[in-house]
């Protein structure tokens, strides 16, 4: 018993960053715009967050941080916002762009906080239980709300918004910028929480499996935490499982991967994206079909 | 009238340029890491730094988290900016270091960890494997539930000459004693070296020493109120009350050391074939401690004088038995070394014959592993 609640607490731990990074990779997806530029973004969050929560010292300035943190990551994302939406370039170039230039960005700015000890740790269970929670928000918003319906029609069908009034560069712009904003924090949870100290290259490819975990759960918020908490109980059984069973730890570490592939093959045989949105990674052009 | 001039102007700067290239020695570092690491790359880059201050007229230039697949384009490039000695930190660039050391017969190159050599390539390596052995008695000391956790990056001769000395080390104190080692495959991987940490402890592991480029076992372990072993830096800093002791290393003498050997003349690229440095504490190469000056954090003293171990028939404190061996490695003829047969590997298999010390080339292409090792070890010999 105390190890199956050991395992859900780890794979909750991992999961938290790849939950936040996902939900807001859904947001974004969800009003039409792809970033792959979640890894990138998430690097920006984690130097940010970290050098606020470290320079400002002592106590109390947590909240400071992933404010830091989640600036960071909008500000990004309104670049890949500016690059997409307005100047319509291709969504796909941008964001892996966005991803390099945010890698580089971070490894360069924070040469200085290299290798230093961040005494005062919050707790990690306030960011998973706060994820969760913005994960039925998002739902809740999706089905219930006339904002979500807004931000759906946008990303099905922008013409058909626009025609019913929605200003579809608005609400793409902001839902690009939130969604950057939620990878920064997913980024503040790594250098603050998870493993609390700056390293370039600290990221460690999380902000892709998000990414591949937003079709996995097929742009669902509530699946969202399940993939989550499913990709970190894998990750951590890797490790938990070597040495004690006949399967190498090579197969757990690469199941994440194989089943997202298998999910888009499924998804491919039934002749359909999953639940993608209609106009996923297509910029909107008034007047045009 | 203009256009001489500055044809000129850029003939005189060429020619100083060429001038000061001849004159001066350039030395260039490859690294597998970011130098923030905390570990391995952030130790090679302090000597780079250090050995640009001890050696008047050296210039020095690096590039970091080189993958291995990218080394002969990376060397390229620095010769093509005129580096005359390039240093290749990490066991996998040994290949490529050999096929650029045949491409640029008039550099001189260094290959960190490895045992292949050319004309123009040397090997240097500042070992731990004593050390560990230091740290593996104070683990077998102050674990109680007789498991000691070992994360691990791959499954090379270095890693288990280390992991096998910590597990003598540790059964020379408890004979019961296992060292539980979770591979990671990775240098530089915080993430994994979380979750292959957290999976050691749920397994009742309650002391933590590990090979991986980062502080993220010492803060995992501290979080959950286990002491650890630093690696490579004084980890110190993370974890004041739960860090115990480590490896330290200061690469800057031997850098220091071929560098001033490559400026006087006496190594050329003509007489490398059998230069390896294999630096030990003797030379200042490596340190027991939790960082530099100290050998042993104050607060596990007490816990480490009470135990003890039977050493030739007679019982001593543990730290008694730290300290007289690591002043014996430091001194200029060190009679101990835990290589010393008779011993067999974890199959049984004898491995070195009573009263043989296994050889430098030996301890460089060890595949087996000591016994109180328990975990899948790849390439292991039957």
């Amino acid at each position: 018993m105390e190890e199956v609640l050991n395992a859900l607490a780890r794979a909750l731990s991992f999961g938290t960053p790849l939950l936040i990074a996902c939900l807001g990779a859904i947001l974004n997806e969800r009003a039409g715009v792809v970033n792959l530029g979640v890894e990138g973004m998430m690097a920006l969050g984690a130097l940010a967050g970290f050098a606020v929560a470290y320079g400002s010292g002592g106590d109390g300035n947590l909240w400071l941080a992933v404010l830091a943190a989640m600036l960071a990551g909008a500000l990004a994302a309104l670049l890949h916002g500016f690059v997409t939406i307005t100047l319509q370039a291709n969504q796909f170039v941008s964001g892996l762009a966005l991803t390099m230039v945010g890698l580089g960005t971070a490894g360069l700015l924070g040469k200085r906080f290299e290798g230093l000890p961040l005494f005062n740790q919050p707790p990690e269970w306030p960011f998973t239980l706060g994820a969760i929670g913005l994960a039925l928000l998002l739902a809740l918003v999706f089905q219930a709300t006339h904002l979500g319906l807004s931000l759906r029609s946008v990303g099905e069908n922008p013409a058909a918004a626009d025609l019913l009034g929605i200003h579809v560069l608005a609400v793409r712009y902001a839902a690009v910028a939130a969604g950057g904003a939620l990878a920064g924090l997913a980024g503040a949870y790594l250098s603050l929480v998870y493993r609390p100290s700056w390293t370039d290259g600290m990221t460690a490819g999380l902000g892709w499996i998000a990414v591949a975990l937003v079709i996995f759960v097929g742009w669902s918020p509530i699946r969202a935490v399940f993939g989550a908490v499913f990709f970190g109980l894998l990750y951590y059984l890797q490790f938990r499982l070597q040495g004690q069973v006949a399967i190498p730890s090579e197969v757990f570490a690469s199941l994440p991967y194989l089943l997202v592939i298998l999910v888009l093959a499924l998804s491919g045989l039934r002749g359909q994206q999953g639940n993608a949105p209609e106009a996923l990674g297509k910029p909107y052009r008034r007047g045009e079909r | 009238m203009k256009k001489t001039w500055w044809i000129g102007i850029l003939a005189a700067l060429a020619f100083s340029f060429g001038m000061a290239q001849q004159a001066n020695l350039k030395a260039c570092f490859i690294y597998v890491g970011p130098i923030g690491d905390v570990g391995w790359t952030f130790a090679h880059d302090e000597a780079r730094r250090a050995a640009e201050k001890a050696i008047p007229g050296l210039t020095t230039q690096y590039v970091e988290s080189v993958k291995p697949a990218d080394t002969l384009a990376t060397v390229d490039r620095l010769v093509a900016g005129g580096c005359n000695v390039i240093f290749t930190t990490s066991f996998d660039f040994m290949d490529p270091t050999l096929e650029a050391a045949k491409k640029y017969p008039e550099v001189i190159f260094a290959h960190a960890s490895g045992f292949k050599r050319a004309p123009n390539m040397l090997t240097y390596m500042a070992d731990f494997y004593q050390i560990y052995y230091l740290n593996g008695l104070m683990a077998g000391a102050l674990t109680k539930s007789g498991k000691v956790g070992y994360v691990a990056a791959f499954p090379i001769p270095e890693l288990k000459r280390h992991i096998s000395a910590f597990a003598l080390g540790v059964r020379a104190v408890n004979p019961r004693a296992t060292v539980n080692v979770k591979w990671i495959n990775a240098w530089f991987d915080p993430v994994k070296a979380r979750e292959a940490a957290e999976a050691l402890m749920a397994e009742g592991n309650d002391i933590l020493a590990f090979t991986e480029d980062t502080a993220t076992v010492v803060q995992t372990a501290a979080r959950r109120k286990v002491p650890s072993f630093s690696h490579y830096n004084s980890m110190y800093k993370y974890a004041p009350d739960y860090v115990v002791s480590g490896q330290l290393v200061d690469w800057s003498v031997i850098y220091i050391d071929i560098l001033k050997k490559v400026q006087n003349g006496t190594y050329t690229p003509k007489n490398l074939q059998n230069v390896d440095y294999w630096w030990l504490a003797r030379e200042k190469a490596v340190m027991l401690g939790a960082q530099v000056g100290m050998p042993i954090n104050p607060k596990f003293e007490p816990a480490l004088k009470q135990a003890t171990m039977v050493v030739n028939g007679k019982r001593v404190s543990v730290y008694d038995r730290v300290m007289e061996l690591y002043k014996d490695i430091q001194s200029p003829n060190p009679k101990w070394d835990p290589f010393t047969g008779p011993i067999r590997d974890r199959n049984g298999v004898l491995r070195v014959p009573a009263g043989r010390k296994m050889t430098v080339k030996e301890l460089n292409e060890m595949q087996w592993v000591a016994p109180g090792v328990v975990g899948p070890v790849p390439d292991e010999p039957k």
